[in-house]
């Protein structure tokens, strides 16, 4: 456009290309505009306020009347609602103790403003920003709550009535100068929350005409449950954590569907459970979707329920039952009970002054007497007697003592002010008079100290005085005082909490504690072993009656497989033996005494006819390799035979010969000297055979076990902090390194777990793979591409070095440097060892130990140069349980320690880095 | 014959080989002189354009927690199955966006999922190296979970891709991590054949997809880590039909043509490719040059229902539609506001053609429609 041409800067174009060409505003000729024009607001100076003074209040030390702003009746609603909003708009530094709920009504209003020129997408948006806001007042207000409430109650009266004066001003169009008199009523206003206010004086002059603004005020349904003069009498303590109420957007009239605008109040119509729309039948579909969370529309997925539908959540409607079919039905009230965004938020209550954390919830909710309706709201918990209450109110029932839930009671808790106390609290007038009914002395304000059971005694004293609620009538005088009597059903405190532990956690938390952790390994390193023994460790039933008979299957064909080896190590000898007969024979040919038939084909591996026949036919089954299935035949037929054959003496001849058989594992020897009794038909294979057991998990690519921790003794002397533990559930996922493929495809399925064990066999040093690398080298490089794959970029490892038993022996005879990895191993310690290797238990440690903190730092090395992460490292001994059971451990300490590290800051120093520095050449 | 001495000669064998394999490919370049985008460039054909308002998202489907791994549609054009790593599978109306069944899995570690052709049963199948069968007629048990009503097992890897043959209800061809396809007997669970494996000429890495040949249910094709497809004959398992090379990356997916004499590919190198079973020449690639460095891999692939169209779904989140004949893209699903957040790891056309469904790892599918007065193509 030429005119635009004219004013940009030709020379400054040239000179830097990437800037934009400046332009100066040009003078507006078009056409007139329809709407109207920003325009900037000139600022005066003078007419900047300050902040004034606020004079000092006698404060009584105990007594604070905080005021709290009663909930508005309808009628007058609207007008009420503008008196309210002018106080905080002004000074939005010095929100008050309501603040939360005060600024988000301004940003409501602010938005029902705006509301005719906004899009209703655009309002959604908005909505979300102020929620944020709102909250973010909310919280920056708690710490200097004390002294805004204390500035508030000074100019409380006064507020009110130059509320008023500005409503006229309101009216009157809203001209400066009348904002000036807001200075004497709080404190400071800056130009732009002026023009919010402005803007919500403006809303409001117009909404009095316009029928489509929503409702500019609405209360959380909680205050309004409690009635108004309550509200206004008690000095309650807000809770002080801003909540945020999701409004629904509507533009039809009242009682419409908010989503076609049809039909009217008493049209049959579905409630959303965030945000109060409501929705007719035609629309609810459309409105809500899927309902992954219950009634919920799309937009209000993920957000917190109100609370007052609470009640009603998971309880179906007959419009539904007409909308959907049976099964989705109940699949949608399922989801809406059970899905974590409508679980009640722990952090709304305050039990003790102190708001929960989801575990102390779950276990108030799955303590034997849970307390009854759990609303947000303050309470207040006597851990010893279990006495539950609201904050500032008398008891109103006694639940499971001791439980780990909020802080300590303060003496103030239920606002006593009879100067007697129970387990550190102030009782209330009710209270006593039970005490007096129930015959309890009470002259001189004694301290009591009443266990759950009803025994009380008083502080500093030993003997039991009697039991509150032992005397007869006791029940109906706490009926008519309305007083809690503790239920029948309450048991000794002991028993409690090892019940608590055994408890199964709700369903919906089940899935939130759950740590995963991913346990990986070549073949052969154990890892199958490990996740064995997680299993006959931590769970009750480690293998279920079809796993066993699998599992027998499995070790018997295995056996069957040993044998085979064994009866084929029998021919090579015999052949062997036969041959070297032969050539005895020849040279005994050339003597002339020497007798033919002395080499008749016996030799010491020599076996009958009948097993002959058996050994031929197990062998030819195996090079077929049908042995699975042709086994259970044999089992029957030939059960009989095997004790035969083994007693054999070839057989135990070829036997003694074992370590000539290559194929046959070392684990052979375990099964083969029970095999008669392994194959018969009604074997039971015991948790040790199991163990020890080939091939049992790999069938599957993948193998997971849910446990947890148990409580063990030592445990319990750490404390009640540990009893969360108990809670947290564990998830053991075993994937065989085969199916991981070259480049683990599929890792990315592990992102959402918590930690990765890798195994690797100590012993595996002198071992080769089939095409002649080294088996430890081949860990080595799965090692890199596992702890080098992207999805577990920042995850801890933890390396467990494995079959440290069979290694401690090898060391001793094949040297480390075997492989080529660790050829720089030189073992300081060895000319120490031959004066002491009489007694080992002396400091020195021994040849295998050291090999293993060699091998040890190597991969640390290898993790840290590819990560720059510390690597954890165990030792372990798959064979023995507490060995396994101190490295799982180990492992749900570093998983706990990740949880913490961000607290502290101490993040890059680890416990285990001395033993890197002290194995270093 | 020592061991050293059979190494040596397995060397010069394989040696051989890829120098045959080499020479092969060069003859085939020299006789392909062009390629589809070329021939028809050269007549004079023009891309198909796509309006704002053509292909629009009109579903979302919420209810996963977790990341969608796989869907597949009924042939009856409105159900829509989708796995997912919450270890469920949901079985959707498309038209109404209703779960009619949600499937808890025994194992949560499921990569794909299949309706049968009656649309009476689902197959999944993933790390726990089995594939399982539910039947959608059976009564839940007490907590409302469906019971199994097959497991097929056998595979010593995960089951990467599952798909019914067409026309009965009885086959499946499963492909799997040990290196192997399998065709099912589902009534009696056992194995009618293995294709590849050991002792057989088949893939040499992970198999990750299957496809059978809509035209010819006899055959199928495979794709694999080994960065090769593999036409197979069902008849004849000992040997792959044909082997084809091109691809430099893992092959994701592999869909056949709607006219069953192509196939197309999608792979880690980040193309798409279009190979003919006939000649076994490669006709086209599908390649979109990126400024960076980091080539957003092909998940997962669908044609159109006259195949003028290829969706491909990408790791980076983009899901283009190609022009086959100009190998062009016309349309990114994801540019729009309301696509995918996630990279998109599945997609499916309803057997009509009329709607596009693809899941990602944001939890959510979404359901694309050719919008207006748009034909169908």
């Amino acid at each position: 456009m030429p005119p635009e041409e004219a004013v940009t800067f030709p020379s400054l174009e040239n000179e830097d290309e990437e800037e934009q060409p400046y332009s100066f505003a040009v003078e507006y000729t078009g056409p007139p505009v329809p709407y109207d024009l920003p325009r900037a607001v000139p600022i005066n100076v003078e007419k900047i306020p300050v902040a004034t003074v606020v004079s000092k209040v006698p404060l009584s030390n105990t007594e604070l009347h905080i005021p709290v702003v009663p909930p508005i009746l309808a009628p007058d609603r609207n007008k009420l609602s503008k008196e309210l909003l002018l106080q905080p708009t002004v000074s939005p530094t010095s929100v008050i103790a309501f603040e939360e709920r005060v600024s988000e009504d301004t940003n409501n209003c602010l938005l029902s403003g705006e509301l005719s020129s906004y899009e209703s997408g655009e309002l959604a948006e908005l909505i979300n920003n102020n929620d944020n806001s709102s909250r973010r007042l909310g919280a920056c207000s708690v710490s200097n709550e004390h002294s805004s409430m204390l500035d508030y109650c000074d100019s409380f009266g006064k507020s009110r009535e130059s509320s008023s004066r500005a409503r006229v001003s309101n009216d009157d169009d809203l001209n400066q100068p009348d904002w000036g008199s807001n200075e004497s009523v709080l404190s400071l206003d800056y130009p732009s929350s002026r023009v919010s206010s402005r803007k919500t004086g403006d809303c409001n002059n117009e909404s009095n005409a316009d029928i489509k603004r929503p409702q500019v005020v609405t209360f959380r349904d909680i205050e309004s449950d409690d009635g108004l003069d309550e509200e206004f009498g008690q000095d309650e303590v807000q809770p002080q954590v801003a909540r945020v109420k999701r409004e629904p957007q509507t533009k039809g009239k009242k009682g419409s569907c908010y989503r076609c605008f049809k039909g009217n109040r008493f049209t049959e119509k579905e409630v959303c459970i965030v945000c109060d729309a409501k929705y007719c039948s035609n629309c609810v579909l459309g409105a809500m979707g899927s309902m992954p969370e219950g009634r919920k529309c799309v937009t209000c997925i993920g957000f917190p329920i109100d609370e007052a539908k609470r009640g009603s959540l998971g309880k179906c409607s007959r419009m539904l039952k007409r909308l959907f079919i049976d099964l989705e039905v109940r699949q949608i009230m399922k989801a809406e009970k059970l899905c974590e965004a409508n679980q009640l938020p722990p952090e709304y209550i305050c039990v003790n002054g102190q708001p929960l954390c989801h575990e102390e919830l779950a276990i108030l909710q799955s303590c034997p007497i849970p307390p009854k309706k759990l609303k947000p709201g303050n309470y207040w918990y006597d851990k010893v007697s279990g006495l539950w209450g609201k904050e500032g109110q008398k008891p109103s029932m006694i639940i499971s003592p001791h439980l780990n839930v909020g802080g300590s009671i303060r003496p103030d808790a239920s606002s006593g002010n009879t100067q007697i106390f129970i387990n550190g609290r102030e009782i209330t007038k009710v209270e006593l008079r039970m005490l007096q009914l129930a015959g309890v002395q009470v002259a001189g304000n004694p301290h009591f100290w009443v266990n759950e059971d009803g025994s009380y005694q008083e502080e500093g004293q030993k003997n039991m005085k009697g039991y509150i609620w032992g005397k007869a009538g006791m029940k109906l005088v706490c009926a008519v005082l309305s007083l809690p009597v503790p239920s029948k059903s309450s048991n000794p405190g002991g028993e409690l909490l090892n019940s608590m532990s055994g408890r199964s956690v709700p369903d919906y938390l089940e899935q939130r504690i759950l740590q995963k952790i991913l346990l990986v390994g070549s073949t052969g390193s154990g890892s199958s072993t490990i996740f064995k023994q997680a299993k006959i460790l931590y769970k009750d039933v480690p293998f279920s009656e079809d796993e066993r008979e699998n599992i027998k299957l499995t070790i018997q064909s295995n056996v069957y497989g040993y044998l085979g080896i064994l009866l084929e190590g029998r021919e090579r000898f015999e052949e062997e033996s036969l041959a070297e007969m032969r050539k005895r024979a020849c040279s005994k040919d050339t003597d002339p005494e020497g007798s033919i038939d002395d080499g008749d084909g016996k030799t010491i591996y020599s076996i009958g006819l009948r097993l002959k026949e058996f050994s031929d036919w197990l062998l030819k089954t195996m090079v077929s390799g049908h042995l699975e299935t042709i086994f259970l035949a044999a089992t029957r037929e030939y059960a009989p035979l095997i004790e035969e054959l083994w007693k054999d003496a070839a057989i135990q001849a070829t036997y003694n010969r074992r370590s000539e058989l290559e194929m046959l594992p070392s684990v052979a020897s375990y099964y083969l000297e029970r095999a008669v009794e392994i194959l018969k038909m009604d074997y039971e294979p015991s948790d040790l055979d199991i163990l020890y057991a080939e091939g049992v998990t790999s069938s599957n690519g993948l193998a997971c076990v849910d446990f947890s921790f148990p409580q063990s003794l030592c445990d319990e002397n750490i404390g009640t902090a540990d009893q969360h533990d108990s809670l947290l559930r564990y998830q053991l996922i075993r994937v065989q390194a085969r199916g991981l493929g070259e480049n683990c495809k599929w890792l990315e399925m592990f992102e959402d777990i918590g930690m990765v064990i890798f195994c690797v066999a100590l012993s595996d040093y002198d071992q080769f793979s089939a095409d002649g690398t080294n088996k430890m080298l081949l860990s080595r490089k799965f090692f890199e591409s596992i702890v080098t794959h992207p999805t577990f970029d920042q995850m801890d490892f933890l390396l467990i070095l494995n079959k440290f038993d069979q290694f401690e022996e090898k060391v001793e005879q094949v040297p480390l440097t075997r492989c080529e990895w660790f050829d720089d191993f030189h073992p300081l310690i060895s000319r120490h060892r031959t004066n002491t290797n009489s007694n080992s238990i002396n400091n020195n440690p021994t040849h295998g130990q050291l090999a293993f903190h060699y091998i040890a730092v190597k991969f640390k090395r290898l993790y840290s140069s590819l990560t720059g992460r510390k690597l954890y490292v165990s030792l372990l001994k798959g064979l023995e349980p507490k060995s396994v059971d101190a490295a799982l451990k180990f492992a749900r300490e570093i998983l706990k320690w990740d949880e913490e590290r961000a607290n502290f800051s101490l993040s890059e120093h680890s416990f285990y880095s001395t033993e890197a520095s002290s194995f270093s050449h | 014959m020592s061991v050293p001495e059979l190494k040596e000669r397995h060397a010069a064998a394989t040696e051989t080989v890829n120098n045959l394999r080499e020479r092969l490919r060069q003859r085939r370049n020299e006789l392909l002189d062009t390629d589809v985008a070329g021939y028809a460039r050269s007549q004079g054909r023009s891309p198909v354009t796509f309006g704002p308002t053509d292909l629009v998202c009109c579903r979302i489907l919420q209810g996963h927690t977790g990341k969608v791994y796989s869907l597949d549609w009924t042939p009856e054009r409105n159900r829509i199955v989708s796995a997912s790593q919450d270890g469920r599978l949901i079985v959707w109306n498309a038209l109404t966006s209703q779960k009619t069944h949600a499937i808890k899995l025994p194992c949560a570690w499921v990569m794909t999922c299949a309706f049968s052709p009656t649309g009476q049963s689902v197959a999944c199948g993933g790390l726990d190296s089995m594939c399982s069968i539910f039947n959608l007629n059976s009564l839940t048990d007490r907590d409302g979970n469906l019971p199994v009503s097959k497991t097929l097992s056998g595979h010593k890897g995960y089951v990467s891709c599952c798909q019914y043959v067409p026309n009965e209800d009885i086959h499946i061809i499963t492909s799997s991590g040990d290196q192997t396809c399998v065709l099912w007997d589902i009534t009696t669970g056992l194995r009618t054949s293995i294709f590849g494996g050991e002792f057989q000429s088949g893939h040499t890495a992970d198999v990750l997809s299957v496809s059978i040949n809509a035209s010819d249910s006899r055959t199928f094709v495979s794709g694999s880590c080994d960065a090769t497809a593999r036409l197979w004959d069902t008849r004849a398992a000992s040997r792959a039909v044909r082997t084809f090379h091109g691809h430099e990356g893992d092959v994701n997916t592999v869909k056949f043509f709607p006219d069953g004499n192509r196939f197309g590919t999608g792979s880690d190198d980040g193309t798409c490719r279009l190979f003919d079973i006939r000649t076994g020449h490669q006709l086209q690639v599908y390649h979109q040059q990126h400024g960076d460095n980091e080539v957003p891999h092909v998940t997962s692939i669908a044609f159109s229902i006259s195949g003028r169209l290829l969706f491909a779904g990408y790791s980076n989140g983009n899901c283009y539609v190609w022009d086959t004949l100009l190998a062009k893209v016309v349309l990114n699903l994801g540019s729009p506001q309301n696509s995918h957040e996630g990279r998109i790891s599945c997609l499916g056309l309803s057997a009509d053609g009329s709607a596009l469904c693809t899941g990602s790892w944001d939890t959510n599918l979404k359901i694309w429609a050719f919008g207006g007065n748009r034909r169908v193509i």
